[in-house]
């Protein structure tokens, strides 16, 4: 909400300087965004007196003007239509500047040009644009322009927050300011002279829907002249950002932006059956709003009608066929109340959001409307010679009456933290028009309607906060504490996990969280469907991430674009998918990316290339940091893994994938290298995290180690030896370490040759070798039975 | 036969020329042992030139094998050289230089973002706040209703949404994890709510559709606005210095009541700069009492409780802190950018 300076003092005396005036009016809510000074140039711009005009022949537009500028004739050549003799307009003489115009004299069609007549938004002070300004008849030849009528004015930009329709005015920023200077505010008096004539002789109101609409005044105005607005209500406008249109139009948003109360006015003669209905639209039932769109409705939207057809989207747009044009000459003027949610959802559905509207929605007084009808009829008695109707239209089915509150002393204080007392409520809450009683533990308040947004005591407690201005409100730096607060140890642990994979060389990344569905859909579990935003930025952000493996991958695919070779990434964050009957899983992830080189060239070494066991053994050092033993490799379903992959299952239950990405996924980030990478959900490791450590007392005999080296076919995993190793392993067995594997020439083709340390140790004994021996004899007849594994001769 | 002494020189030439070729390009030991075995074993091609010369005539016979020990001579200390250019890389060198590199450990680093995070939440959790989390893809109950935002208030327009179906959202803060948390335990409750969040915004150097968000919730008897200025304002000198003021200005949220927007001091100390725009305060988020009508949505009793709540885009944090002016530099995670930040924790 943009307002001036000089705006606002027509309705409350004071003198604080603009930038005072704006730390004041933030700090009570009213958020100034930006404040500037509206300040012109135009030395060399006169008022000047057109004595002589002719067209220039061979020419549509242009014509000769002999322009009196203090007894001096100057010849101009003018484009504008409403050059006329005897109009008093501004000239630019020779050397002056108007806008990035520098004005010299000029030969134009054969005619000598010193200078130029000028629009007012060419001057830049409206948005009149269609001919050049036209000043009163009594405006005093040669007098410089910026003097008279171009005074200097500051421009306040104002973040108004929606519980405040009532600061949408200038008449409300002004009541603020009043309160916080002190001073009184004066609204304009009502002066019109009426016309005796019934108002029933023209129209007519019934409202259908009271439930949409709880008032509607409406005043009759006949004779009427349209033409511009004066120039100081056009000046005022464009300083904030309202189009100059004609008198009648800018007028209804002249006293909009004065009284925030948003009005209509109808061309009379247009309007069919002397009738205004107030009714919901039917289904799909259409209709063309001035900007000549045509919407179509619901019957939750509501209508003006008059006997024949609908002529106003109530309270956000008038209609094209009965808006205010060059030939209207009666008037009805429209001062309704419409219900807030009503004229919200209309709005939010048609997407038309207006000036009206925005006031509606937010709620303006329901009070209020004669006012504003009556401040529109006396300016257009004023500038459009309206013959005004004593009569009024008011239909009021729903009374709206101020509402009645009551405010403790105690509440205020329990809430806000202060020391106040009850003079003091009395004295904040009357210098913003609240009619106060006093009570023994505090005040009763009649809140004006034009405060919607007051409606119980808290809300009073915030005017009386912001009032007696937040930085009064002590700060207290030794509040309360709650010694019974525990931990949240799954948000620790998510930590915890963060911080070991840093540990482990890997670099955090963050990532949005929506993705590309073409792009992702290898990444979606099997039989799930992506989680879609209705409404998405665009396609390539519509759906939820599935994997966390896709957000790593498009940090891959940013790095190699940039020819960065060796990458490390995690990212432990959210997923989520949907199933065939829409429901949404969503869960925490852990997630982390090798690709390049495990070495690089350095000096003392060559490099190495990162493979399947370099992602693998920093999996698994993180689960040895997290306590979880129990991991199993099983057979890996997920499509966007090659074969080079094997998915984890913890206690039965399938935890997530380690492996080596299948090479067209890799293609589809442009990886053009090799990346492996993990996948876990969060949750079971949070639940299967070791708990409690508890001290295992140190042997204090020393421990016996046994290289155990076999020969064993190729097919055979790894695991199943251990896992044998283990069961024949008898209860000293406390370590078993694979140490060498070998395949090759050295032995049958297809078999391999594996060693494993094997350490025994008890707690009671030295363990001798005797009994190692049969452990090793049990272990190798059980490897043999199962596996066909042979000792392998040294 | 002097053709036939040609092509055995030939021969020799050639079988140089490959096995050169192979040494040359050899990278591993494994590699060298390939080559060995290829030329210089019993049956590698070098020994069996030796076949060749009972076929040359005899007076050629001390040229040709004269030739032939060269090239044996020639391809074993090639290999030999070899050889130990790759010992000598993986061996400790012999003299002793400190200022060669050392064989540094490869380590990561939390991202800068995630670090201000982490520093926020350590900060609360001393301050007895505990860490509550909840769902990123939320009811519309939670994200809006019980936060006292129905539907058709102009106060949802304040926030872009991304709408799922069935009456869902990706969350537009972190405050639903309030009602969630008040929904499950009676008062006292003192929590914080770090977490991502979403809205609909065009992504630019000041906007992002997915940011971080940490809220902060209060709710005891006798909780005073007073209060909530004494916990943001210590928050605030803990992470930016003990100069740090804060100033707490009238504003409207659904939730809060009475409400406020609060600004730390400017680095500039108030001097005014391109940073603050000359009005030497930041402005921070936004911040409140409960309004009661929440209360009523998760049934504490408002003549009996009062609390107050906070928030703060770690982002616009982030961003003050390091002195960053693009919000999109932290959704690329250029390893140059992840790199100056590795030092910190
Ligand atoms: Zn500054």
């Amino acid at each position: 909400m943009k307002v001036t300076l000089n705006w606002l003092k027509d309705y409350v005396d004071f003198d604080i300087p603009a930038d005072e005036l704006a730390h004041r009016l933030t700090m009570a809510g009213l958020e100034v965004e930006a404040y500037y000074t509206v300040d012109y140039d135009f030395s060399g711009v006169f008022v000047g007196n057109i004595v002589e005009h002719q067209s220039i022949p061979g020419s549509d537009k242009l014509s000769l003007c002999k322009v009196n500028v203090n007894n001096e004739l100057v010849q101009v050549v003018c484009g504008a239509p409403n050059a006329r003799k005897g109009l008093k307009s501004a000239i630019a003489l020779p050397g002056s500047k108007v806008g990035p115009l520098d004005i010299k004299t000029a030969d134009i069609r054969g005619q000598h040009s010193e200078g130029m007549l000028c629009s007012e938004a060419e001057l830049g002070l409206s948005n009149r644009a269609a001919g050049i300004m036209e000043l009163p008849p009594d405006a005093k030849i040669g007098q410089p322009i910026e003097s008279l009528f171009a005074e200097s004015d500051v421009v306040f930009d104002i973040a108004i927050t929606p519980n405040r329709p009532d600061c949408l005015s200038v008449i409300g920023i002004a009541r603020e300011i009043a309160a916080l200077g002190g001073a009184r505010l004066h609204k304009p008096k009502i002066e019109l002279s009426l016309n005796a004539e019934p108002v029933s002789d023209y129209i007519d109101v019934n409202i259908l829907n009271a439930d949409k609409c709880f008032r509607y005044s409406g005043r009759f105005l006949k004779d009427i002249k349209i033409q511009n607005s004066p120039y100081w209500m056009a000046r005022r406008l464009y300083l904030v950002d309202v189009r100059a249109i004609n008198n009648v139009v800018d007028i209804t948003n002249y006293i909009l932006m004065e009284t925030g109360h948003p009005l209509h006015a109808f061309d009379y003669e247009r309007l069919e059956g002397k009738k205004i209905i107030v009714r919901t639209a039917k289904e799909k039932e259409k209709f063309t709003t001035l900007d000549e769109k045509e919407h179509i409705l619901t019957p939750e939207d509501l209508l003006i009608c008059d006997a024949e057809k609908p002529v106003a989207l109530a309270g956000v747009m008038g209609g094209f066929n009965s808006e205010v044009i060059d030939s209207t000459s009666s008037v009805f003027l429209e001062s309704a109340y419409f219900e807030p949610v009503s004229i919200s959802r209309t709005a939010k559905n048609l997407e038309l959001s207006t000036e009206s509207s925005r006031r509606f929605e937010r709620g303006a007084d329901p009070n209020g409307t004669l006012y504003a009808m009556d401040r529109a009829a006396m300016l257009m008695q004023q500038y459009a010679d309206a013959t005004v109707l004593e009569n009024t239209i008011d239909v009021y089915p729903r009374n709206v009456e101020p509402m009645n509150l009551s405010l403790t002393v105690r509440n205020t204080n329990r809430i806000l933290g202060t020391d106040l007392h009850r003079e003091d409520l009395e004295t904040i809450l009357s210098s913003i028009e609240f009619t106060i009683t006093a009570k023994n533990d505090g005040v009763s308040v009649s809140v004006p309607t034009f405060r919607p947004d007051v409606q119980r005591e808290i809300d009073l407690i915030e005017e009386i906060a912001r009032l007696y201005n937040y930085d009064r409100i002590p700060t207290n730096t030794n509040p309360q504490v709650d010694l019974t607060q525990k931990s949240n140890k799954s948000s620790e642990l998510k930590d915890y996990i963060r911080s070991v994979l840093t540990g482990l060389g890997f670099w955090e990344t963050i990532n949005l969280s929506l993705v590309n569905p073409q792009i992702a859909k290898p990444f979606l579990p099997e039989k799930q469907q992506f989680v879609e935003l209705l409404n998405p930025l665009n396609t390539e952000l519509s759906v939820f991430r599935p994997n966390m493996l896709y957000s790593l991958m498009t940090s891959v695919s940013y790095s190699r674009n940039r020819q960065f070779q060796n990458l490390r990434f995690f990212q432990v964050g959210n997923v989520a998918w949907m199933s065939p009957e829409n429901q949404i899983t969503e869960m925490t992830q852990i997630a982390a990316v090798i690709t390049g080189q495990r070495k690089t060239q350095t000096w003392y070494q060559k490099p190495e290339a990162f493979d399947f066991y370099d992602i693998k053994g920093a999996l698994f050092s993180l689960f040895d940091k997290l306590g979880v033993t129990a991991v199993k490799l099983t057979e890996a379903k997920d499509s966007f893994w090659d074969s080079t992959s094997a998915a984890l299952s913890l206690n039965g239950r399938q935890i997530g994938a380690v492996g080596k990405l299948d090479s067209q996924v890799c293609d589809l980030f442009s990886a053009r290298q090799d990346v492996y990478g993990f996948y876990l959900q969060f949750e079971p490791l949070f639940k299967a995290r070791e708990k409690e450590i508890v001290f295992t007392q140190i042997p204090k005999y020393p421990s016996v180690p046994f290289d155990l080296a076999l020969l064993v076919d190729a097919s055979v995993p790894i695991a199943d030896l251990e896992e044998g190793i283990w069961e024949k392993g008898g209860e000293h067995l406390i370590k078993v370490d694979l140490f060498d594997f070998y395949r090759g020439q050295q032995i049958e083709k297809n078999m391999k040759s594996v060693a494993f340390s094997l350490t025994f140790s008890s707690k009671e004994r030295t363990l001798q070798d005797e009994y190692v021996n049969q452990v090793i004899d049990s272990i190798l007849s059980h490897l043999r039975d199962k596996f066909g594994a042979t000792l392998r001769p040294r | 036969m002097a053709d036939k002494n040609e092509n055995s020189l030939k021969a020799i030439d050639q079988i140089r020329k490959e096995f050169e070729e192979r040494i040359q390009t050899a990278g591993s030991t494994e590699e060298l042992d390939a080559v060995h075995r290829d030329f210089l074993s019993k049956k590698g091609k070098i020994s069996r030139l030796f076949g060749l010369i009972g076929k040359v005539s005899p007076e050629e016979r001390p040229r040709v094998g004269a030739r032939l020990n060269e090239l044996r001579q020639h391809a074993q200390s090639l290999l030999d050289e070899k050889r130990s250019s790759f010992d000598k890389q993986a061996k400790p060198v012999e003299e002793f230089d400190p200022t060669l590199p050392g064989r540094e450990f490869p380590f990561g680093a939390i991202h800068p973002m995630m670090q201000v995070m982490d520093e926020i939440k350590t900060i609360f959790a001393g301050m007895g706040f505990r860490i509550e989390e909840g769902p990123e893809i939320e009811t519309d109950y939670h994200n809006f209703e019980a936060l006292n935002i129905p539907e058709f208030h102009p106060s949802r327009a304040m926030q872009d949404t991304f709408y799922l179906p069935d009456k869902m959202v990706l969350r537009t803060h972190t405050s639903p994890v309030q009602i969630r948390t008040m929904e499950s335990q009676k008062p006292p409750v003192r929590m914080i709510a770090p977490g991502r969040c979403f809205r609909r915004d065009t992504p630019d150097a000041s906007h992002s559709p997915t940011f971080y968000q940490v809220e902060g919730l209060c709710v005891d008897k006798n909780v005073t606005f007073a209060d909530l200025k004494g916990v943001v304002t210590a928050f605030a000198q803990k992470l930016f210095g003990e100069d740090i003021k804060v100033r707490f200005r009238p504003s409207f949220f659904p939730f809060t009541e009475p409400s406020a927007e609060y600004d730390f001091s400017c680095f500039c100390q108030g001097k005014g700069c391109a940073v603050c725009k000359g009005t030497g305060w930041l402005e921070i988020s936004g911040a409140g009492m409960v309004d009661p009508a929440v209360f009523g949505f998760v049934g504490y009793d408002p003549k009996l409780y009062s609390g107050y709540a906070f928030g703060m885009g770690i982002e616009r944090i982030a961003m003050l802190k390091y002195k960053i002016n693009d919000i999109r530099i932290f959704y690329e995670n250029d390893i140059r950018f992840l790199e100056q930040f590795k030092m910190v924790r």
